[in-house]
């Protein structure tokens, strides 16, 4: 599913104040397998979760996503990718705070050309999965941030991906909101999702449906 | 100091001009660089760079290229303002002819559009795929029209630099008319003759276009913009001068007739350029752009309409054809 090749990310490349947020980095996701990336604030997590998403392209390096060269996408087609491919749970959420939750999840949909009829019934799933049904008519603005998260999966499953990756999903959480967001990851990867979760939460080091944990520390994977 | 240089619409063309010159100096450089070190095979920090900057050099060249198609009937309407300066001259007509760069100019800046149209149309293609195909092709394209682009501004520079404000140029009716006898009309064609063959040609190029003879569709447009130029001078103009006897392509490009030039002219090399860029597309990429497609029946359509209704509404208004 997932296939990274000596990935590299350099910020400011080329001037006195490059850093290198991801150096040389490999490793592989097989389909509806659950990775953790674990690993300080700075280790390199958010940035080779916004390659792998297509957000960003690396220095250097090749990823495959699903047979799919992300690495090389030109903006067309990583828009593209993004809309079909991969559902992004982010850690500030990134809703649209006036909107009601309901429209935040149809947001993904409005450009794919689906019947009105189909749309609701996506929403309706989708939201039913994320557990937020309750609130979809309320305004994301008067939602706690467990709810918002929720909202946010749900907008992440809403297109159906095959890939659902997850930037420091629980970081705004309290323990039981962030229990209960776990909770919606195992039913995710139930249902055959590949998931990769970038997080510094030690709820997440013993999960047992996670099948691995990869370490990251100074843009380097340390097992 | 020459009068002209200190004409303020020649000022801002010039150094307008000058500055898309150093962007695409700039384009140039890059491109060349670009197309030594391009292998999209490979994964290196190099060739992520050159990438990037293949998307830095594309966004300068579309900038470039919406400037530049302002900037053709901002040419044309600085030649007209010059009409003042320069004696003899009553429009645009007779500052072109001020000295022999002048024609030459004007051929050359209608065929980089083309030619620039063609790069942008090719770049869209080569978005919408993955892997770049059409990247080397592309950039030796814009590297071959650079050389065409050096050509028009140094002849810019030519051109304004050496008009001679104390000598005396002919005016349109001179040019055009036939106060010295002259009749321009091609092949000795009297002007009904002229107007059957437009009207002709016209059918000519719709029949190309709809029946997909696509190679000879290309040369139905250039028939049909040959016909077409001489009509709008010796016939359609006169409808829209309102004067049978003033016959001029620049006229027209006054207020006095309410601008309606820039649109004649604009729809006439819009109906070449979209012609042109389709066929190149189709023979040499073998991609069918529908929005070429539309506009490539649709612009000639309303250029043909909107030189047959000044005659319209002229003949509607006064019973009488000119």
């Amino acid at each position: 599913m997932i296939e990274v090749q000596g990935v590299s990310k350099t910020y400011n490349d080329g001037t006195s104040q490059a850093f290198d947020a991801l150096k040389e980095v490999s490793f592989c996701v097989k389909k509806g397998e659950m990775v953790t990336l674990l690993g300080v604030s700075g280790s390199g997590k958010s940035t080779l979760l916004s390659l792998l998403a297509g957000l960003d392209r690396p220095s250097q390096g090749k990823i495959v996503v699903d047979g799919e060269l992300i690495s090389k996408l030109p903006d067309l087609h990583a828009s593209r990718y993004r809309a079909k491919g991969v559902g992004i749970v982010f850690q500030h959420f990134n809703l649209l705070e006036s909107l009601s939750v309901e429209e935040n999840v149809m947001v993904p949909l409005i450009h794919a050309g689906i019947s009105m009829e189909t749309l609701q019934s996506r929403v309706s799933k989708s939201m039913e999965l994320a557990s937020i049904t309750h609130k979809a008519t309320q305004k994301v603005k008067a939602l706690s941030g467990g709810e918002k998260q929720r909202c946010a999966i749900a907008r992440a499953l809403v297109h159906d991906p095959a890939l659902i990756l997850c930037d420091e999903p629980t970081a705004n959480l309290d323990r039981a909101n962030s229990l209960k967001f776990i909770e919606i990851l195992q039913t995710l990867k139930g249902l055959g999702k590949t998931i990769v979760v970038a997080t510094h939460d030690p709820l997440f080091e013993n999960l047992s449906f996670v099948d691995r944990v990869i370490g990251m520390e100074s843009g380097e994977i340390v097992q | 100091m020459n009068e002209v240089l200190l004409s303020h619409e020649v000022m801002v063309y010039l150094l307008s001009e000058s500055l898309l010159y150093g962007l695409l100096l700039l384009g140039f450089l890059v491109s060349l660089r670009l197309l030594k070190l391009w292998d999209f095979e490979a994964f290196t920090t190099q060739q992520f760079r050159l990438e990037t900057q293949s998307y830095l050099l594309a966004t300068i060249l579309l900038f470039m290229i919406v400037i530049k198609l302002g900037l053709l009937p901002y040419f044309v309407y600085t030649l007209d303002t010059l009409s003042d300066i320069v004696p003899g001259a009553m429009c645009g007509a007779g500052v072109i002819k001020a000295n022999s760069y002048g024609n030459p100019l004007l051929l050359v800046k209608s065929i980089t559009l083309v030619l620039l149209g063609i790069w942008v149309t090719l770049h869209q293609l080569d978005l919408e795929k993955k892997n770049y195909p059409y990247f080397r092709i592309k950039t030796w394209f814009f590297v071959a029209i650079f050389v065409l682009l050096s050509v028009e501004y140094g002849l810019d520079i030519a051109y304004f630099t050496q008009i001679d404000i104390h000598k005396p140029v002919t005016c349109c009716s001179v040019i055009f008319g036939q106060v010295g006898g002259a009749n321009a009309l091609p092949f000795h064609l009297n002007t009904l003759q002229l107007l059957l063959l437009f009207y002709l040609s016209f059918v000519l190029l719709w029949v190309l276009i709809v029946s997909h003879k696509v190679v000879w569709s290309l040369f139905g447009v250039l028939l049909f913009a040959f016909f077409a130029y001489y009509s709008v001078v010796y016939f359609f103009g006169t409808y829209i001068y309102e004067l049978p006897t003033h016959k001029c392509p620049f006229c027209m490009l006054q207020s006095h007739y309410y601008y309606v030039g820039y649109m004649v002219w604009g729809l006439l090399l819009g109906s070449v350029f979209v012609n042109v860029n389709r066929v190149v597309m189709q023979v040499f990429f073998h991609q069918s752009v529908e929005t070429l497609q539309r506009l490539s029946w649709l612009l000639p359509l309303l250029f043909v309409l909107l030189c047959s209704l000044y005659v319209g509404v002229y003949y509607l208004k006064n019973g009488v054809f000119l």
